[in-house]
């Protein structure tokens, strides 16, 4: 039983990471630009696809395309960033903001279901199946590669954040787009960069999935979701927030799986999801 | 209101509708009379969601949820107590707008896209549980038993039947929403959707409000959900999907949020597209018309940012042709 259960936890702990960077990605969108953007899991799709090109055509190794699908994703971010979503900013409606980003969920989804059919695809590496034994726990050898490289991940994107000239203009324009612009911070550019960063952030999170998991062109939709509820969970423009709210969403999957059984996992991510939410509003309520 | 006036002004809604009822007449082809009544079942909807999404500015992505829990009800009270759906389809209606209103009454503190989001949580909770819920066939869904032409059961063996069902209920949704958007009513919807906290200083209870249009909305949504589920006579908890839900809310955006007639507009545009795309190009290669379904949508947003109505009124056509009528006023 327990040692089941502390098999359990590190699963939950070597998932949640994914959720952790695909939250960071989406925080960095919703927290400068407040939209709901919801093809998040669509670019981890091409992210995957993008590596799986890479493997089977140069026989890139999965680590080794990081950089490249990161470049790849950060310009297709900006490009959708410059022609589709800054010119619907501060419109007369900016919920139409959230139907162009399904919008480009539908097109990436069937674009990918055109390319590569609906096939189940995946690579196999020379460490693909390999498993550590620590103390008699059973981790899988490409997992834990890829929670170690997701962790340098974050670090890198939290020194961008918080030490670099265009983190800290990132954050002005999160917390306040009219007193950026101000200071002269030319923010239509830094919604460029927000939403390159975030569209990497998702390929690199793409890139260290494919390894252990597949790749199909609904893969995405499960991952946008998730990465909602750790923005939620971590709270708007926190990087550390995000961080371990993926973690402990990682662990709610895993543990509600193994205490209430798995087909009601779901259930146990929204209904935590919805009381955090409340919970957290009736405090920002009570406080102002 | 003056008889001639209103014809006058309503000139082009009361042709279309008068259009509507002879379609039947003249074309017999089954997959036509489909195709409409489809529209109707996405018009119906989207003018539901609209009371909540348009007037009051709550932007729900839980609709389809919400309309698979009147397919359900309406269905299970066929199989399990014999209740005619004539009458099943207004209690599962009610039903759905209490759940709904009960549960979503706690997230009305929550704004905007945090709104949108509590919703998208509800409507996976509910799929997720129906997907293992052994009453309601898990995740085969429930299949409505056939009858033979009774209309005891709303099962019919031609199509027509459908078409006017769905063309009297698309209309009585269109009327409630008309009634409400000049009611006293509406008008405390629409304060709640221009600035809440204004809303609030002027004493409107909003959170009242917003159950009121939860309330409304849901229960139109599911009963249209209930006819869908004669219908189609299959009800599937996949029904509840996050994408079944922006499907309910597209006609709107395409057609005009906030406006009578614009999620109506919008599904006689997107319905048809979508069938003749998908009977012309996804059939020969998978997923090629959904591409071309996107590119349009996303071009309509992108350039036409309120909806067909809202570039239209920027036209000023309708108007234009009303004020001459009432002699250039």
């Amino acid at each position: 039983m327990s040692r089941i259960f502390i098999q359990v936890v590190i699963n939950g702990i070597l998932v949640g990471g994914f959720y952790a960077l695909m939250g960071m990605g989406l925080n960095v969108v919703f927290g400068v630009m407040k939209i709901v953007n919801f093809c998040q899991g669509e670019l981890l799709m091409i992210g995957m696809y993008v590596t799986y090109v890479l493997h089977v055509y140069l026989g890139l190794d999965p680590y080794m395309s990081i950089p490249i699908v990161a470049a790849i994703l950060f310009v297709l971010g900006g490009l959708i960033q410059r022609g589709l979503i800054t010119p619907l900013l501060g419109g007369a409606n900016d919920q139409n903001l959230l139907f162009m980003t399904v919008g480009l969920m539908m097109l990436m989804q069937n674009g990918a279901l055109v390319a590569f059919k609906s096939d189940y695809r995946t690579i196999q590496t020379a460490y693909s199946l390999q498993n550590l034994n620590v103390f008699g726990q059973i981790i899988s050898l490409p997992k834990l590669i890829s929670f170690v490289v997701l962790l340098l991940v974050t670090f890198a994107l939290y020194t961008l954040l918080m030490k670099t000239d265009i983190g800290r203009k990132i954050r002005a324009t999160a917390q306040n787009p009219l007193g950026a612009k101000l200071v002269s911070i030319n923010i239509k550019t830094i919604y460029v960069v927000a939403y390159g960063l975030s569209a990497a952030l998702a390929g690199v999170a793409g890139a260290l999935l494919l390894p252990f998991y597949f790749v199909y062109p609904m893969v995405g939709s499960t991952f946008t979701l998730r990465a909602f509820v750790v923005v939620v969970m971590g709270g708007l423009g926190s990087i550390k927030g995000a961080f371990f709210g993926g973690i402990v969403l990682g662990l709610l999957e895993t543990l509600g799986a193994f205490f209430i059984g798995p087909q009601f996992k779901d259930s146990v991510v929204f209904v935590t999801f919805l009381i955090i939410l409340l919970v957290r509003q009736k405090l920002v309520l009570s406080r102002s | 209101m003056n008889m001639r006036v209103y014809v006058n002004k309503n000139l082009l809604l009361i042709i279309g509708f008068g259009c509507l009822m002879g379609v039947p007449l003249f074309i017999d082809a089954p997959y036509v009379i489909h195709v409409f009544i489809m529209i109707f079942f996405f018009g119906m909807v989207s003018v539901a969601w609209n009371i909540l999404g348009g007037l009051a500015g709550q932007y729900s992505l839980g609709h389809a949820s919400f309309m698979a829990i009147g397919a359900y009800v309406s269905s299970m009270l066929v199989i399990q107590l014999d209740i005619t759906p004539w009458i099943g389809m207004w209690i599962s209606g009610l039903f759905a707008g209490v759940v709904a209103s009960c549960f979503l009454y706690p997230c009305f503190i929550l704004r905007g896209p945090y709104f949108s989001l509590a919703t998208i949580a509800f409507g996976e909770t509910l799929r997720n549980l129906f997907t293992s819920w052994d009453a309601v066939g898990k995740a085969q869904g429930i299949l409505l038993p056939i009858y033979q032409d009774a209309w005891y059961y709303m099962q019919f063996s031609s199509k027509l039947p459908y078409y006017y069902i769905g063309l009297a209920l698309l209309v009585l949704i269109y009327v409630v929403f008309i009634y409400l958007d000049q009611s006293k009513l509406g008008y405390a919807f629409k304060s709640l959707r221009e600035d809440e906290d204004a809303a609030n200083a002027i004493g409107i209870n909003t959170a009242r409000y917003k159950l009121a249009a939860t309330f409304i909305s849901v229960t139109l949504t599911a009963v249209a959900g209930a006819f869908y589920a004669q219908y189609v006579r299959y009800v599937e908890p996949d029904l509840m999907l996050v994408q079944y839900s922006v499907e309910i809310i597209l006609p709107a955006i395409v057609g005009g949020v906030g406006t009578a007639f614009g999620p109506i507009i919008g599904s006689f545009i997107l319905t048809p597209l979508s069938e003749y795309l998908r009977v012309a190009m996804g059939s020969k290669v998978a997923g090629a018309h959904l591409i071309v379904y996107a590119l349009i949508l996303m071009g309509i947003i992108r350039f036409s940012p309120s909806g067909i109505v809202g570039w239209l009124g920027g036209k000023n056509i309708f108007r234009t042709a009303i004020m001459k009528k009432l002699g250039g006023r």
